[in-house]
């Protein structure tokens, strides 16, 4: 197929295309065959490679032929908005959660509890927190049809550089018992020092990524980013100012995280995969990579504010169905496939990306000893217990977050004071989040 | 030349020919029009038919062009400026709400200021220009040579420059850095700090843009008239004097020219943008407006909101462009 | 201004030819220094051919490095191991022989059938006798103002409403029609063409597609060559249009595909990936320009002289 396009490509050429439809190409997103579903998804080179051998699982198994179409993780979003745009919605992709109440409520997405309802994969025992998060009644997210299968769930662990916790003689952090903040500053002060003696600091405590982490500051510390039904910003409660100045001063003040000039080139992921940091996140999708290094890693709780309890995101892709898709029917058998088959998911976990999506599988899949790291368990907790979504999951559109990091980076660099920062802020995330909700009801009433 | 392309998508570029209105024999517009039809008597009857016919053939492709691809989407965007629509679903009417909005929309400010900031690389990069034209038009060995180097950032691609910029600007390990270091200079991480991300796009906009506008000088030099000059050097002057009140002057249309046309590429800076600072830069430091505009239509589905931001960016080139061509005119009689 | 200031038939002589001849006369005078002065600026000028060059060789020098090396303190200037592997692997990792492929399917069809287009157009706007012509054309000249960007929303929802989005044809069709650009400069170009050579083959009986093949287009080639150039490093360079239309990587054109290399291996830091590919979709325009350079830089020359 591809040669061919490329040949019909290269002769069109070489005509120097004398009439315009001859030697233009057709991109995947249009297939002339009804029966061939179109798949569009995201991924780092490795990723696409073992969607795509799970993929050609299904074709093997249905016979049913699937075009793949996939995109750095960066350009994803706008390369699917402009083919939703452009008339040509794929029938199955990736759905980032905090589209899922737009694309319902436009028309983009299309129903699948029917599917649900009779297949015979195990789509029960999907995670639930997985399941409901694409769940839409019309106004709010957790209830509803079903839009989309999680392709995943995310547990956003925390993690620790075991070796250099040896180096540098510190305690290790319990896996079941999470640290209190002071505690955790400790242990960051003594990992955090001059290793080879060269004058220059080359360990660190840790690294906040801020944008993924914050999170789970603010929620440990009893405050939140939205109030219970997700229309008022929360941000200005002291709550939310201790948490933030918290993590200002794990920088500023007790310079146990790198210093800006010394994430130059080099930021906190890459010194961590250099072993130089101590505590660390550990995604699932992570694994992969994190297993090639030269250390030993292992997962903890997340270091505990004012509640006492450790908290943090979970994070989730969905494979969402166009309503246009001429077979949805297919589109649906495809989706609930890579989320809970069990071929399907052995090679997606194999590779390391992911947590097992079904409850069962992740069962065994923590009690095996010779997959690191040893605290999987760790991340079940997360899913189950102490994992929250990221707020944008629930509103309409997720600017009203974005611009609260836009503009952070003065406040981390210790230039703007946390108190006022979150105050100016409030206001203008607030209007961003009352501006989602207005054009729901536009939305609602254009579709209606 | 600014932080633009030379070359841009051709038809954004001005038409150089209307820029002149200099002291030459015929003035070009004006010329033209009058040439074709003063010259020749009005339809003699059996030859003009087919003339009429072919003639409105040939006129055909730009006029239909035109209508399909520039005039029907202006007129759509006047529409769809004054309504709520995300593209999903039909554009419903809002009025003025878009433009309140953009009063009050902090980013789109924000990018407007970025945008204008980047053009600061014009008169750089003209002065540059100018002053490497003059080196070069001496006669010494090597000059074809030059003009080979100095163009060739120029005729290379957006997207492998930008890519290649990205990776000098870096920190820790960049050529820029590494290039200051050698002078005892401590580099900054260009393209992560608010205060640096522009002045490193208009570094690489003035290496991307300095040879076309050095060709241009140039061709412009080598057509000064000898006799003038050696007319004012029999006068006295100095060589001072002679460039100043003889080459620049003949040097007035070309600049013309590399202002507008710098001026309205620079104000549809996108790929450089989008391919080194994919989220709008440090605390939105490198964001253009049309990235911003691209951003919120296609990425925020915002159409609504994004076609009236792109009719102000039209009427505000549109304005620039045509106060320009007032100063010009003025310009060009006090220099006459 | 050199071929504008001349005699007002001569334009279509002097810019293309004589110029040339006129160089290759002069050229032993150019080879030594005629003062002091000249050898500074000459030096100058060195130093500044160095600075132009520099990331262009940085770039190379990347492309040939282990990814280790990348990261080596200070950096190596000549790799060593020199990795010369990069240029096969890049093949493999993503889809660059379709994005030049796409890119020449998309500029050529562009720039042959836009130039015909354009040049009828041109020849007709200002040698043919068309009623209402001036007004219509002072309307194209009004379009050529409109940016890109403030079409671009419109734009994309007409194609997408005829299904057209993530084919090529978006990027191509405009273009078909002509290029107003064009249109315009070679109308100015036409201007200095005596009416009396039309009208004479007019009378001999010749019809106007014949009076534009054997007499207009001879004498405007020199002036479509540079727009051609233009044009074509134009298309070939664009990435706003694509980066809108195209979503299949069998449909990306060359930037495309290498702003996507840029985005997918950076994640990974394969930074001599990156340039092997930004390398190798330089390689074909710089060909042409180093080929082609003296005209070009002429009719670039040419271009700013019309203005």
């Amino acid at each position: 197929m591809r040669r061919r396009r490329f040949l019909t490509g290269a002769l069109g050429a070489a005509a120097a295309a004398t009439t315009a439809g001859a030697a233009s190409g057709c991109g995947n997103l249009h297939s002339s065959d009804p029966d061939v579903l179109t798949f569009m998804f995201r991924g780092s080179t490795e990723e696409r490679d073992v969607f795509a051998r799970a993929v050609d699982v299904f074709i093997r198994r249905t016979g049913i032929q699937v075009n793949l179409i996939s995109t750095s993780v960066d350009q994803y979003a706008t390369k699917l908005q402009t083919a939703i745009l452009g008339n040509s919605t794929p029938d199955l992709f990736y759905l980032e959660p905090t589209r899922t109440m737009a694309y319902v409520t436009n028309g983009v997405l299309a129903d699948l509890s029917q599917y649900v309802d009779e297949t015979d994969l195990p789509v029960d025992d999907i995670w639930q927190a997985g399941l409901d998060l694409y769940r839409f009644d019309g106004e709010s997210i957790g209830t509803g049809p079903l839009y989309a299968m999680p392709k995943d769930v995310g547990p956003f662990s925390f993690g620790y550089n075991k070796t250099l916790f040896e180096e540098m003689d510190v305690e290790p952090p319990d896996p079941d018992e999470p640290l209190s903040w002071d505690e955790f500053l400790d242990r960051c002060k003594a990992l955090t020092g001059d290793r080879d003696g060269d004058g220059t600091t080359d360990s660190w405590g840790n690294s906040v990524n801020i944008t993924a982490e914050l999170h789970s500051y603010v929620w440990s510390n009893g405050a939140d980013w939205v109030d219970e039904d997700a229309r008022t910003v929360t941000v200005d409660t002291p709550e939310f100012a201790e948490a933030l100045q918290y993590v200002v001063d794990l920088r500023e003040k007790h310079k146990v995280t790198p210093s800006i000039n010394e994430s130059e080139g080099l930021d906190g992921y890459q010194r961590w995969l250099r072993g130089q940091i101590g505590f660390f996140p550990v995604a699932p999708w992570d694994l992969t990579l994190y297993r090639t290094l030269d250390f030993d890693f292992d997962l903890c709780p997340y270091p505990t504010g004012r509640t006492g309890t450790s908290a943090t995101n979970v994070g989730s892709l969905g494979i969402g169905v166009s309503a246009n898709s001429r077979r949805p029917d297919r589109a649906a058998e495809l989706a609930m496939f890579l989320s809970c088959d069990p071929e399907a998911q052995e090679i997606i976990v194999g590779q390391g990306q992911t947590i097992p999506n079904t409850r069962t599988r992740a069962k065994e899949w923590v009690k095996d000893t010779s997959i690191e790291p040893q605290n999987k368990q760790e991340y079940v907790d997360i899913v189950e217990d102490y994992g929250h979504f990221v707020p944008t999951s629930r509103t309409y559109t997720p600017e009203w977050l974005d611009t609260f990091f836009t503009n952070i980076q003065p406040v981390l660099e210790g230039r703007q004071d946390v108190g006022e920062y979150l105050k100016a802020t409030q206001p203008v995330m607030q209007g961003f989040l009352d501006q989602g909700y207005d054009q729901l009801r536009i939305d609602q009433e254009a579709n209606s | 030349m600014s932080a633009t392309t030379p070359v841009g998508p051709a038809a954004n570029t001005p038409p150089p020919a209307a820029l002149v209105r200099s002291g030459r024999r015929h003035a070009r517009v004006s010329a033209g029009t009058r040439a074709s039809g003063a010259s020749r008597p009005p339809g003699r009857g059996r030859l003009t038919r087919p003339e009429r016919i072919w003639g409105r053939i040939f006129i055909a492709p730009p006029v239909l062009g035109f209508a399909l691809f520039a005039l029907a989407p202006l007129l759509f965007s006047c529409y769809a400026a004054f309504t709520h629509w995300n593209g999903l679903s039909s554009p419903v009417f809002s009025g003025l709400t878009n433009f309140r909005t953009m009063a009050g929309d902090p980013q789109f400010w924000q990018s407007l200021w970025n945008t204008l900031f980047l053009m600061i690389g014009i008169p750089i990069g003209l002065a540059i220009s100018l002053a490497l034209a003059i080196a070069l038009n001496r006669r010494m060995p090597g000059r074809a040579a030059f003009r080979v180097i100095y163009y060739l950032p120029g005729v290379s691609s957006v997207a492998a420059i930008s890519i290649l910029w990205q990776w000098a600007l870096n920190g820790d390990f960049g050529l820029v850095n590494e290039l200051l270091r050698m002078v005892g200079i401590d580099g900054p991480n260009w393209l992560a700090e608010k205060t640096w991300v522009k002045p490193a796009l208009i570094l690489m906009g003035v290496w991307k843009g300095l040879g076309f506008s050095t060709l241009l000088y140039l061709a412009a030099l080598q057509s000064v008239p000898r006799n003038l000059l050696e007319a004012a050097m029999l006068d006295g002057a100095g060589a001072w004097r002679r460039f100043r009140h003889v080459t620049l002057p003949m040097l007035s249309p070309v600049t013309f020219f590399l202002v507008v046309t710098g001026i309205i590429g620079g104000a549809q800076m996108f790929a450089e943008i989008n391919i080194m600072t994919p989220t709008g830069g440090p605390e939105f430091g490198s964001a253009t407006i049309v990235w911003y505009i691209w951003q919120q239509g296609f990425q925020n589905l915002k159409l609504g909101y994004a076609t009236a931001m792109s009719l102000v960016l039209g009427a505000l080139i549109f304005l620039v462009t045509a106060f320009q061509f007032y100063l010009n005119s003025r310009n060009v009689f006090t220099v006459e | 201004m050199a071929a504008t200031s001349a005699v007002p038939t001569a334009p279509l002589q002097t810019s293309g030819v004589a110029p040339d001849a006129a160089r290759r006369r002069r050229k032993k005078s150019e080879r030594r220094f005629q003062s002091p002065a000249d050898v500074i600026v000459f030096v100058v000028l060195c130093l500044g051919a160095f600075t132009m060059l520099l990331p262009l060789v940085w770039m190379l020098s990347t492309s040939l490095k282990t990814q280790e090396n990348v990261f080596a303190l200070p950096p190596q200037w000549i790799p060593k191991p020199a990795e010369w592997s990069n240029y096969l692997r890049v093949w493999e990792a993503g889809p660059l022989l379709h994005g030049i492929v796409n890119s020449a399917i998309v500029s050529l069809t562009v720039i042959t059938v836009g130039t015909v287009t354009s040049c009828f157009a041109a020849y007709a706007f200002s040698k043919m006798r068309i009623p209402g012509k001036n007004a219509l054309f002072l309307a194209l000249l009004g379009g050529i103002m409109i940016p890109f960007p403030a079409l671009m929303i419109p734009t994309f929802m007409l194609f997408s409403k005829i299904g057209w989005v993530d084919t090529l044809l978006p990027l191509i069709v405009p273009g078909l029609f002509g290029n107003l650009m064009m249109v315009f400069f070679l109308r100015q170009y036409l201007m200095s063409v005596p009416d009396s050579l039309i009208e004479a083959a007019v009378i001999d009986g010749a019809n106007h597609p014949q009076i534009f093949w054997r007499i207009v287009l001879p004498l405007i080639r020199p002036a479509i060559a540079a727009q051609v150039i233009l044009w074509f490093m134009g298309t070939w360079n664009d990435y706003l249009g694509p980066i809108i239309y195209l979503n299949s990587e069998n449909v990306h054109t060359l930037q495309l595909v290498i702003a996507n290399f840029n985005a997918t291996y950076a994640v990974e830091t394969d930074y001599p990936l990156i340039m092997a590919a930004s390398i190798i979709a330089l390689v074909p325009v710089l060909a042409v320009f180093l080929v082609f350079q003296r005209q070009i830089i002429e009719s670039i020359a040419l271009t700013g002289n019309k203005g």
